[in-house]
This record gives C-alpha cells, sequence and structure tokens, in this order.
C-alpha cells in the first residue's frame, strides 16, 4: 500500500496517467454527464432526419445549394457541439464551483498534470461521442437521400474524411471549453466565453457586410469545421490544411493560457 | 489496464492514421481524400471498449464493489475500532513531520500568515488553534501547495509537498467536508480520488467501512448530513493510509458519539508513529483530542506547547466566603496574596487554599466557602488570544441601542 518513496518528477508519466484514470471515473460517475450526451445524441439525430426529410422531399430544381457532406450535420451545430461543449466547460467549474477542485489538487499536486488528464479524457470521450453521431448522421441522412434520388456512399472519394472529420469538431469544442473552465472558474461566465468561441464569433461574423463575412469568419471555428466537414471546397475559406490548423489552434491557444494562469493561481 | 488507456488506445490509433491521411493527401496538393476499408474495420473496434465490451467491463467492475451483498455488513456496535483496519502495523515508516519556516502569506495588503514556523513532530495529536481568521485554514493550504506562499517554505517529510509522487499515501488532508459534487454518490467520490495515486477498489472498500458509511456508498453525496460528509472526508484522507493527517475542523457537524469515534481514532492514528494536525476554533473540542498545541493568532505563533503544560501555566486562584471578608482580605494581602472581589466572596491568588484556611483558623475567621480553582484550558485559550481575534465583539453601550 505505501508508495516507494521515488521524486514526483521522475514519476511524470504514471502520474498522468493515474491522474487520467481518475478524471475518467469522475467523468463516467456523474449521472448528469450520461443524460447530457444521451440527449444531445438522441436530439441530434431527431433534427438531423427532419433536415434530411426536408431536403429530400424538396423538388431537385430549388434544392438549398449546400455540400452534399455538411448537409448531413446541419442538426450537430446546435444540439452537439454546445452541449458538449458545456460538459467540457463544467469538467472544471463544477470543481471549482463546490471546492472539490483543492481535493483534486491534494491529490495531484502538479497543477498542470490535472489540467492535461482533464483535458485528455475530456477530449477523447468528446472525440468518441462526435465520430460515433458523425458517421450515425451521415448514415442517417443518406438513407433517407437514397430514397428519393440517391445519397452518398462513404466510399466516394473525401467522404470518409469529411466524415471523421466532423466527430473531431467536436473534441475541439470539448478542448475548448476545458480550457475556458480552467481560466474563468465560474460557470455561467466560462460557457459565455466557450460559447463566444465555439459559435458566437462566427455568427457575429454572418452581421458583416458581404466580403467580410467569409474575410474575417473563416478565422473561426465553424467556418474552419465547414470547410473541413465539406465534399467540396468551399470557396472564399481557407484551404482544408489551414482550416484544419484553425480549429484546432483556438483550443490549443486556450489550453496553453490555462496552463500558464492554472499554476500561478490560488487553488 | 485503466479505462482511459484501454479507451484511448483505438481512438488515438485512429486519429493518428486520419492525420496521416490527411498529411499525405495535403502534400501531394490535394484535399485529403480517401480512406481504405482497413482503417474503417480500425474505426469500428474503437467503438467497442466506448459503447460495448469495454464499458459494460469497467461499469460492472465500479459496481461490483458497491453492491450490498459483497460489502462486509457494518458492525451491529457502531462504528469500528481503527486499530482492526489498519493492516500495516505501527512504525511502518520513518516518521514525518510537518516543518513551517517563516511561513508567510498575503492576500493584497493583508497578512493572512505572518512569518509563521513551527514543527508539527509525528506521534501525537496536535491542535491547531486559533480565533477565526488567524490562518489554520491558510496554513494547511499552503503545506497542501494549494496556494502559493509570500514568503517562507512549508516542508512535509522534508520535501515539498508538490515534489511528493503519490501525495494521498504520505499526506491526507480533509479541508472542506462540504466539497463534494452532490450528484457523485460516495464510492465515485472515493473511487476517483484512489484511481488518481494507484490507489485500489479494495482499499477503499476499507476506508468506507471504516468510517461507517458502507451502508450508504451508493447514495449520493449530496443527500448526505454534514456528519456524513465529515465522515467522507475523512475516509478521503486515510485513503492512501497515509503517515501524516491534516484535518481541518473534523468536529463540525459530528453527533457526541462521532466526536467520541474521531478521538478515538486520531489517538490511535497518533499512536502508530504518525503526524495528525487536527485545527480547530474551539479550546473545548481540542482539550479532548489534542496532546500537544499550537496556537495562532492574527497569522502569528502564539503557542507551540504540550497540552499539559498550557493548563498548568494557566491562571489559578482560590475562591473564599466569610463572613468577615474584608478583615480576611486584608490579612491576606499582607502575606503576599492579590484579592479581588468574586460574587459573594473573593478571589484570592498567590496562595493555596490550605494556606488561606490554616490563616483564617488562626486568627477565628470563620469561612463558609473555600474553593480551588484551575483555569479551563479554554479559560487560558481566550486570554491568549483575546487581543488578536479579528472579530470581537462590542459590547452594546447601555441604553442607546435602537436609536439611530
Amino acid at each position: 500500500m505505501t508508495a516507494p518513496d521515488v521524486s514526483g518528477a521522475r514519476r511524470l508519466p504514471a502520474q498522468a496517467l493515474e491522474a487520467a484514470a481518475g478524471e475518467w471515473t469522475k467523468l463516467r460517475s456523474a449521472r448528469s454527464n450520461r443524460w447530457t450526451v444521451l440527449i444531445s445524441v438522441l436530439v441530434t439525430l431527431a433534427i438531423t432526419t427532419v433536415v434530411a426529410e426536408t431536403v429530400a422531399s424538396a423538388p431537385a430544381g430549388r434544392r438549398q445549394p449546400i455540400d452534399p457532406v455538411a448537409g448531413s450535420f446541419l442538426g450537430y451545430a446546435e444540439y452537439a457541439v454546445l452541449p458538449i461543449t458545456v460538459l467540457g466547460v463544467l469538467v472544471f467549474t463544477s470543481e471549482y464551483g463546490s471546492g472539490l477542485i483543492r481535493t483534486t489538487f491534494a491529490a495531484v499536486p502538479r497543477k498542470r498534470v490535472v489540467l492535461a488528464a482533464k483535458t485528455c479524457v475530456a477530449g477523447l470521450a468528446a472525440l468518441a461521442v462526435g465520430e460515433l453521431l458523425a458517421f450515425a448522421c451521415f448514415f442517417l441522412t443518406q438513407a433517407i437521400l437514397s430514397a428519393h434520388h440517391g445519397g452518398l456512399s462513404v466510399g466516394q472519394p473525401g467522404v470518409a474524411g469529411a466524415v471523421l472529420a466532423a466527430g473531431l469538431v467536436l473534441a475541439a469544442c470539448a478542448v475548448a471549453g476545458v480550457a475556458a473552465g480552467a481560466i474563468i472558474r465560474h460557470t455561467a461566465g466560462a460557457i459565455g466565453a466557450a460559447v463566444t468561441v465555439v459559435y458566437l464569433l462566427a455568427a457575429l461574423c454572418l452581421l458583416l457586410p458581404s466580403p467580410w463575412a467569409t474575410r474575417l469568419g473563416r478565422f473561426t471555428m465553424p467556418f474552419a469545421a465547414y470547410q473541413l466537414i465539406s465534399l467540396h471546397r468551399q470557396a472564399g475559406l481557407l484551404s482544408p490544411a489551414l482550416s484544419l490548423l484553425v480549429l484546432l489552434a483556438w483550443p490549443a491557444l486556450a489550453l496553453l493560457a490555462a496552463a500558464i494562469v492554472v499554476t500561478r493561481r490560488d487553488a | 489496464m485503466h479505462p482511459p488507456i484501454a479507451l484511448a488506445v483505438p481512438v488515438i490509433a485512429v486519429v493518428v492514421v486520419f492525420v496521416a491521411f490527411c498529411l499525405t493527401d495535403l502534400a501531394r496538393g490535394a484535399r485529403p481524400r480517401y480512406l481504405p476499408t482497413w482503417v474503417w474495420a480500425l474505426l469500428i473496434c474503437c467503438w467497442i471498449p466506448w459503447g460495448g465490451l469495454g464499458y459494460l467491463f469497467f461499469g460492472r467492475a465500479g459496481r461490483r464493489g458497491t453492491s450490498p451483498d459483497t460489502l462486509a455488513p457494518v458492525p451491529a456496535a457502531g462504528p469500528p475500532m481503527p486499530r482492526a483496519v489498519f493492516t500495516a502495523g505501527p512504525a511502518r515508516r520513518a516518521p514525518a513531520g510537518i516543518e513551517l519556516d517563516r511561513l508567510t502569506k498575503h492576500y493584497g495588503r493583508v497578512a493572512a500568515l505572518d512569518g509563521l514556523s513551527v514543527t508539527i513532530r509525528p506521534g501525537a495529536v496536535t491542535g491547531f488553534l486559533g480565533p477565526n481568521g488567524a490562518g489554520k485554514t491558510t496554513t494547511m493550504r499552503l503545506i497542501l501547495g494549494l496556494d502559493i506562499p509570500t514568503g517562507g517554505t512549508a516542508l512535509v517529510g522534508g520535501r515539498r509537498y508538490q515534489e511528493i509522487f503519490r501525495p494521498l499515501h504520505e499526506v491526507g488532508s480533509l479541508l472542506d467536508a462540504t466539497a463534494v459534487d452532490r450528484g457523485r454518490t460516495a464510492w465515485f467520490h472515493l473511487l476517483a480520488l484512489a484511481r488518481s495515486n494507484g490507489i485500489g477498489q479494495r482499499r477503499v472498500r476499507e476506508v468506507l467501512e471504516l468510517t461507517g458509511l458502507a451502508a450508504v456508498a451508493n447514495r449520493r453525496a449530496g443527500e448526505f448530513s454534514l456528519g456524513m460528509k465529515q465522515r467522507l472526508g475523512i475516509a478521503a484522507a486515510l485513503l492512501g493510509d497515509p503517515g501524516v493527517l491534516l484535518l481541518d475542523e473534523p468536529v463540525n457537524g459530528l453527533d457526541a458519539e462521532g466526536v467520541r469515534w474521531i478521538r478515538q481514532l486520531l489517538a490511535s492514528l497518533a499512536a502508530e508513529g504518525r503526524t495528525v494536525l487536527v485545527s480547530s476554533h474551539l479550546m473545548s473540542e481540542m482539550s479532548m483530542i489534542a496532546d500537544h498545541l499550537v496556537i495562532i493568532g492574527r497569522g502569528r505563533l502564539l503557542a507551540d506547547v504540550p497540552a499539559g503544560d498550557f493548563i498548568a501555566g494557566a491562571r489559578q486562584d482560590v475562591l473564599v466566603k466569610s463572613p468577615r471578608a474584608s478583615e480576611l482580605a486584608a490579612l491576606l494581602t499582607t502575606r503576599g496574596a492579590t484579592v479581588r472581589p468574586d460574587g459573594g466572596g473573593v478571589a484570592v491568588a498567590g496562595l493555596n487554599a490550605p494556606d488561606i484556611g490554616d490563616l483564617a483558623l488562626a486568627h477565628g475567621i470563620a469561612i463558609h466557602e473555600l474553593v480551588p480553582r484551575h483555569a479551563s484550558l479554554e479559560d487560558a485559550y481566550l486570554d491568549l488570544t483575546s487581543d488578536s481575534t479579528d472579530y470581537q465583539a462590542k459590547a452594546m453601550p447601555a441604553g442607546r441601542a435602537g436609536v439611530p
């Protein structure tokens, strides 16, 4: 039972893995998390079905000029991205709110290890849910469309990559949420900041006059995500490679800021 | 393998493959495109631990520990005695103390701690006392590396807390019993802490039984009373079977039986050679629990003494009642005693009761009452800290209450 007396510096990988194990136990044992995921998955699938039926029943000439793959994910933005982002935020803010964070930091005194463990666990869980949901949405939409006019096959060039990217979007949002929670520490403020980054900035850009909407908007997460989940390259947006960079840069920069402030503050 | 690793390996593999494909396509100047069938197979495999077999397996492993039929029954006669539970014998480790050296913490311009230097030794229950706002909780947070000191050092077993690998094995702490996630059960609250320090489920069951919480392990911590939360906090502090225990106000909210239980628990832990630091703002609690007292006020050390010495050094006097009190008082004063009126009689300091009685008899003065009085530990404590109380109640000026 007694641990060998080894300095923490040389045991960093073991400490990080054990911290992740603890965070995983926390994530799966909070009942609200399970309900959040379940409800967001079900609602997303329901909205996706409605959207696909609407598109399928429209006359061929009057169909929306939307990308065939990205069209599978119209139910995704509000009903999956926002709950998963909030779930990421709560990973930190719920502990700061209750004071449990001090117990956590007492058990794993290196605060950056705690940040890394929480980020990895929440990010990987969101990635798993995201990929599951992305493929479910894709197959659901294409099944409905194929009954009418013939949908896409996942084996077609570019399709699988776009669908995989849709899952990655959810992980990026969850990580942005975790970082916002670590920096701001209060649930309401952190949700506001995270939702601004993953959603509102793009909505604000859309209000700008014509060339500026995409010129600025392409640097926000939703625009970058749209480029990645589209089968055909969207004109006016950044290239897929740069879009991937933008999508990952927001959460990465937020995490960097969190890593800097978390060790400088009192818990 | 731990669940997150089981989950992570296939997911990481898929992500790596995905990124590799994207990058090779991008290197050719094309948009990321095609994924072969075997990547698909890999992707499907990665859902198995998440939604299927893996989750079922780990889910059951988690529940197995808390199902009532596999838990040892709670002993009928209250919480069990602690010595039966600690499997390792006493003195199995080098005793680790706590050393504070000129520890200072400022919040803005307010000094919560002002150069506190004290050593907490193993093998005794040390009571950490001070009025509200004296800096007790701040000291504990600094020891645990939660807050960053403005100056000075706090060492546990000769090391900074942050340098300890698996710190729950060396230092158990209870800072705030109400700091629990309301929606998580006691079992998972402890299991998450245990996992983060490589502690197994068996030990989680042990501490649940030790603290008498085994029967409510599957209830949400939010439903617990304050006393049950205190027990849960103590269970968490004991998870790693640590050599050093820091408990901040652990008696709050406990009933009489709970207080007795914690007294016996702490005494037995100290008897095994552990360092036990228990804070309180109430001397009456400490007088029953502590062997040694560290008293602080306004962030400074006021006393660092064995509990017995503290009370011996406190004021003592004798209450004397006599029909010829003023005559007796004059007589006592000539013998070097200090006398002041107290109630219906006089309080005499500087002479003991037999001497006073003999003196009165020699002068033919009748004595109706002769009571030697020891200041209680609490009186001594209040005398000591009265100058350093932050939030002292002011006596209301007579006749002016309620007048604007």
